[in-house]
């Protein structure tokens, strides 16, 4: 089986889906099926490991194999996209063909994205994954503010694909090659460059800071967008790189500290976000960009094989999560965590999503504390300072995951009102949710002897020894954060905590991160975009224009000064031209008569009757020319008056001819 | 077959400049239509067929060859490489297209078709001519076929933007003149034959005199392309051209700027060229920086287009910098940008080409460029909104789309060579993002004006004409080795690989 069918898949079935998008439910179930297709077929992959090319001529190939860490990923798509796209189907009215067959395609994108082993294969991925989640993100495109949010993702983003630009070309001139392996073969400028390169895209993908914000934008999609894009798709494309990548890039030294400090920087932001947003989907996106931070602490400290197994279980667990809260809006009619509380009323949903955040808060036994077990290990041992931080992460996460499952589906309402009737969901979200749940519960398998091994091989890298120490400290931080939020709970503070106006400071949230985006970036952009219209309408073309000006009043001048002379000159040269064709025409006519007498005895035949056609021809041109040269002339008697850019025209003519003039006589 | 190329729309113009028709019967138009579109697929068949018949030996090919003025070394020459051939070809299908686009013809049928065919037949006599007095003479009298067909056929202030670009235009060629004299003077014995002179590489010493010689091909070539800042005529052009006028201006006529960099003082004096290669880069640079910027504030969707075709252009100059620089051991890197910049001539073609007629389309129902006029079409032009998000898509560069194709070779060629222009000019690329993006959300994202509750969608002709140019962006953006090794076989030897 070629790795092919993995991206083409998708593609194709997303096609028809498009084509037969009027009968509902054909497109939902080519939906589900292909994607069931495209599980057993990436099963199959991941054991046979093939390998494929596509030639683009010119230099240029695409190369794909399922290999390493490719293996897990490629099954880990649809094993999340399939639940999800059930639950689109069975929940979305608005343009709902149109969602299923996006999503569709977007995982044979993704697919593409993880199998891809050279920089142009995966840049190529890289945007496609952008462009549609653009689509995505601005499903509902009557409302005005979806498109506008999903144009912020969408170029977000893309400032981070230059990045791999970068890495491509640089990559590329310092070794005649695009394939990833060949990173490790730079030295100089160009590997720094390539190493800064894969940072900035990874970054902006993964929603790190700077870049953060863009995922409250991608908020404006569907719930079932979000809960793909945030858990095995898009935003995890940026770990994943790193995880590829990063053991090509241990030469420069600055990359692992940096894309730690970014990792850690973002966990814990992203972690206060989450904590004080009122908005389910917001805080879940700052839980999103805290996570993956997580991920690039991980693999800064040097344990790919520790980040790629919180990529899995934050996979699992942060899809279980959305689809969760998208079960809550649809009960509520609401986003808003404190009118909610809906515990007693949606009991499955409740246990269901509490799976979920227990994994988040990395609660043993479940497979997301294993991962960041792994996580605190790995930083314990690179450096103790950067141990601690984890920590510090743990207890945040553990806070915000237990403060979202108690507004949302805590037992007790936290605000006082009427009780209004709740929408229960239908089986086919349970299904998705319980499907999701279990995955999770079965990640905890991790915990058994001989997980650690398993997760070593699939992602080649090694796992820290962990500290008995580093674990307690982990445990203790968890149990306290979730003991203090319980006791928030009970006094009511929790809806707004302590620092919600800190991060809560715009209608952006983040720190007020996107304001600042618009005021150092943004506004400056689109002021110099109009700043530089104006000039190159008035200034540019103006000088342009003045020339223009410049030219017509002096061919004015020199018209009012010739104006006696000038009719009868005209006059005289198209008399003048007529007389000198006519005369040519009779010496013409002479000689071809003289030349077909002379040569016609011993001539070929064939070569007279042409060259007398040729001949004839030329005469009617020049008798042509003659004629309009006279109707020329007595136009321009005409155009004195009015037609002032004629001179022009004949005063460019003549500067012309006389430069001309000047470089023949050089 | 190269002659029958250029001489079948031509005799086909002439034909119908002095045919007499009554166009104003629906039926006699019909087949003037036709007549005129089937004489301008002719040269693209046979493009097609020397395109089967073309081996990719790296030097010119089908060459066909005949005396004219033998004293002064100008013979008519035409024939093919690996550059020229696709852009021939792609020059004679957008002209098939644009002749076969429903526009408004103004009760003068006859002569919008006779002027369009002698466009065609000037345009492809560019691409196809080898001998440089040959290549002037079709240059100038494309000039003169597009001067009347945005000054008779355009809308607004068509006369005074016509004559703008005719006069702009013109100086340009009169630069390029006094630079084609000079080359032909340096040659020794002297002729016009590209051939002969790039063996000859008369100017090869370099000096004040091949520097002249440098700068007036280069003015001539850069007010074409255009380059900032003497890209003022091209927006006036543009707007006030009708549709399919100003796909064949963007697609065929500015290519004709960047293909003369590359088949002149690229190949006839590439030491000087060298020389001038970073400055010419940093022009390149500030006219993808400018023209995205400039575009992104526009409010007349025609004049948004007509920005970022400076701007791709900047992206075409940017790859022909790198690849005639003087750096030694980035050959494999040079070839790459030149592949791009060539590949970028003929995607832009489709890809503008397409933009453009559909901005035709769009000011046939609306009347308005105005983009703050529109909105929500979505909902009423399914069609249109795809294919206008197709193409806008591929002009912004994502991947699948024959522009990523390009601007990836372009700028991985680049940053070999001019590393940090490579780097500025990058930020172009999330520009256009953003003001396609832009672009999109105001025509046909959003709540429907009630002013277009009656909107027709695209009708079968211009849904047939926009496939095609769709269709093949969409074949270069995902299988493009039939055109990569086309150029590649003329490129690799270009750059000494």
């Amino acid at each position: 089986m070629t790795p092919w069918t993995l991206p083409l898949l998708p593609v194709v079935a997303a096609t028809l889906m498009f084509a037969v998008r009027r009968r509902d439910r054909g497109v939902a179930l080519l939906g589900v099926g292909s994607l069931i297709a495209v599980l057993v077929s990436a099963l199959w992959a991941a054991v046979t490991s093939p390998t494929a090319a596509w030639r683009w001529g010119g230099g240029l190939e695409l190369t794909l194999a399922v290999d390493g860490f490719s293996r897990v990923m490629v099954v880990l798509i649809p094993v999340v996209a399939l639940p999800v796209v059930a639950y689109a189907a069975a929940t979305e009215r608005r343009g709902r063909s149109r969602l299923l067959a996006l999503l569709v395609a977007f995982v044979g994108a993704m697919q593409l994205l993880v199998l891809a082993r050279d920089l142009l294969t995966l840049l190529v991925a890289w945007e496609l994954v952008g462009a549609i989640s653009w689509a995505l993100i601005g499903h509902d495109w009557k409302a005005r503010g979806n498109s506008q949010a999903a144009a912020h993702a969408f170029v977000t983003t893309r400032v981070g694909d230059l990045g791999l630009y970068l890495a491509a070309g640089l990559l590329f001139a310092g070794t005649g090659t695009f394939d990833l392996a060949a990173i490790a073969e730079l030295d100089g400028a160009r590997l720094h460059g390539v190493a800064a390169g894969v940072l900035v895209a990874a970054a902006a993908k993964s929603a790190q800071l700077p870049f953060a914000p863009w995922l409250f934008s991608a908020m404006a999609g569907p719930t079932p967008v979000s809960a793909l894009l945030h858990s095995a798709t898009l935003v995890s494309a940026g770990a994943y790189l790193l995880i590829q990548v990063a053991p090509t890039l241990t030469s420069v030294d600055w990359f692992a500290p940096t894309v730690a400090a970014v990792g850690l920087a973002t966990a814990l932001a992203g972690g206060v976000v989450a904590f004080t947003e009122r908005h389910i989907k917001r805080a879940l996106a700052g839980s999103t960009s805290a996570q993956y931070g997580l991920m690039f602490l991980a693999v800064g400290a040097g344990s790919v094989a520790a980040a790629g197994a919180q990529l899995v279980a934050h996979a699992l667990f942060k899809a279980l999560l959305f689809l969760s809260a998208g079960v809550a809006i649809h009960a509520t009619g609401t986003a808003r965590l404190d009118r909610m509380g809906l515990g007693r009323r949606l009991t499955w949903a409740a246990g269901l999503a509490g799976v979920g955040v227990l994994a988040l808060a990395a609660v043993p036994p479940l497979g997301g504390a294993w991962s960041k077990e792994q996580i605190v290990a790995g930083a314990f041992a690179s450096t103790r300072w950067l141990g601690a931080t984890t920590v510090l992460i743990a207890f945040v996460t553990a806070a915000y995951a237990s403060r979202l499952w108690l507004l949302a589906f805590g037992p007790e309402r936290s605000y006082p009102g009427p009780q209004q009737p709740v929408v229960r969901p239908g089986r086919v979200e349970m299904v998705a949710l319980g499907t999701l749940a279990g995955g999770s519960l079965l990640l905890g398998l991790l915990w058994v002897p001989g997980g650690a091994e398993l997760v070593e091989s699939l992602t080649g890298g090694s796992l820290a020894h962990g500290t008995l120490g580093g674990f307690v400290a982990a445990m203790t931080a968890i149990a306290t954060a979730v003991g203090s939020v319980v006791w928030l709970h009970r006094r009511g503070r929790l809806v707004s905590p302590v620092g919600a106006e800190l991060t809560r400071r715009s209608e952006g949230g983040w720190f007020g991160l996107p304001v600042a985006a618009g005021t150092l970036v943004t506004g400056p952009v689109l002021r110099t975009s109009r700043g530089l219209a104006a000039v190159d309408d008035r200034v540019i073309d103006a000088g342009v224009r003045a020339a223009a000006a410049i030219a017509a009043a002096l061919s004015r001048t020199l018209a009012r000064l010739a104006e006696l002379t000038f009719a009868t000159a005209v006059d005289g040269i198209a008399g003048g031209a007529i007389r000198l064709a006519s005369l040519l025409r009779r010496r013409v006519e002479q000689a071809v008569d003289a030349a077909v007498a002379g040569t016609a005895a011993g001539t070929d035949l064939l070569a007279v009757v042409s060259r007398h056609l040729d001949d004839r021809a030329v005469d009617r041109t020049v008798e042509t020319l003659a004629v309009r040269t006279g109707q020329l002339g007595r136009r321009s008697q005409g155009s004195q008056t009015g037609l002032s850019h004629h001179y022009y025209l004949y005063v460019t003519v003549g500067a012309g001819l006389l430069a001309l003039v000047l470089a023949v006589l050089r | 077959m190269l002659t029958a190329a250029i001489f079948v729309p031509l005799a086909a113009s002439i034909v119908l400049a002095f045919a007499k028709l009554d166009t104003d019967r629906p039926r006699t138009l019909l087949m003037l239509r036709s007549g005129a579109t089937v004489a301008a697929a002719v040269p693209f068949l046979l493009l097609a067929i020397a395109w089967s018949r073309f081996e990719g030996t790296g030097g010119f090919e089908l060459v066909e060859q005949v005396p004219w003025i033998p004293t002064l070394g100008i013979g008519y020459t035409v024939g093919v490489d690996g550059v020229s051939l696709p852009l021939a070809t792609m020059s004679a299908l957008l002209f098939t297209v644009a002749i076969v686009y429903p526009v408004d013809l103004r009760g003068r049928a006859r002569a919008y078709f006779a002027l369009f065919l002698f466009l065609e037949a000037a345009s492809l006599g560019v691409f196809l001519a080898l001998d440089l007095f040959l290549f002037f003479v079709f240059w100038d009298l494309s000039l003169v076929g597009m001067y009347f067909l945005i000054g008779v056929w355009g809308h607004g202030d068509a006369q005074r933007s016509a004559l703008k670009f005719f006069i702009y235009t013109l100086a340009g060629s009169l630069a390029l003149l006094l630079g084609i004299i000079g080359l032909f003077l340096a040659t020794e014995p002297r002729t016009f034959d590209m051939a002969t002179i790039i063996e000859q590489q008369p100017l090869a010493g370099g000096g004040l005199y091949a520097t002249l010689v440098f700068v007036g091909l280069a003015i001539g070539f850069a007010v074409k392309t255009p380059l900032v800042p003497v890209h003022t005529w091209l927006p006036p052009a543009h707007v006030d051209a009708p549709g399919p006028a100003s796909a064949v201006l963007a697609g065929v006529l500015l290519k004709m700027g960047t293909y003369g960099f590359l088949r002149i003082p690229m190949a006839m004096q590439p030491d000087t060229f060298a020389r001038f290669a970073f400055p010419l880069g940093v022009l390149a640079v500030i006219a993808i920086l400018y023209g995205a910027l400039v575009a992104l504030a526009q409010t007349d969707v025609k004049r948004l287009i007509a920005y970022t075709s400076i701007n791709h252009m900047g992206y075409v100059i940017l790859g022909l910098a790198a690849a005639g620089a003087a750096v030694g051991g980035q050959e494999a890197a040079q070839a790459v940008a030149l592949t791009g910049a060539t590949v970028e001539m003929v995607a832009h073609g489709f890809i503008t080409g397409a933009l453009f007629l559909i901005s035709g389309s769009i000011l046939a129902r609306g009347q308005t460029y105005e983009l703050d006029a529109y909105g929500g079409l979505a909902s009423r032009a399914p069609v249109l909104t795809v294919f206008t998000a197709i193409a806008a898509f591929a002009s912004l560069g994502l991947p699948g789309l024959a522009g990523f194709v390009a601007e990836f070779q372009i700028f991985t060629g680049t940053l070999a060579v001019f590393p940090w222009l490579a780097g500025l000019g990058l930020v172009g690329i999330v520009l256009t993002a953003a003001l396609f993006l832009r672009m999109l959300q105001k025509l046909f994202l959003g709540p429907l004006p009630e002013r277009w509750e009656n909107w027709h969608d695209l009708g079968p002709v211009e849904i047939g004409a926009l496939a095609v140019l769709l269709a093949l962006t969409i074949i270069i953006g995902v299988a493009p080795a039939w055109l990569l090794d086309v150029i590649d076989s003329t490129v690799g030897p270009f750059v000494g690989r």
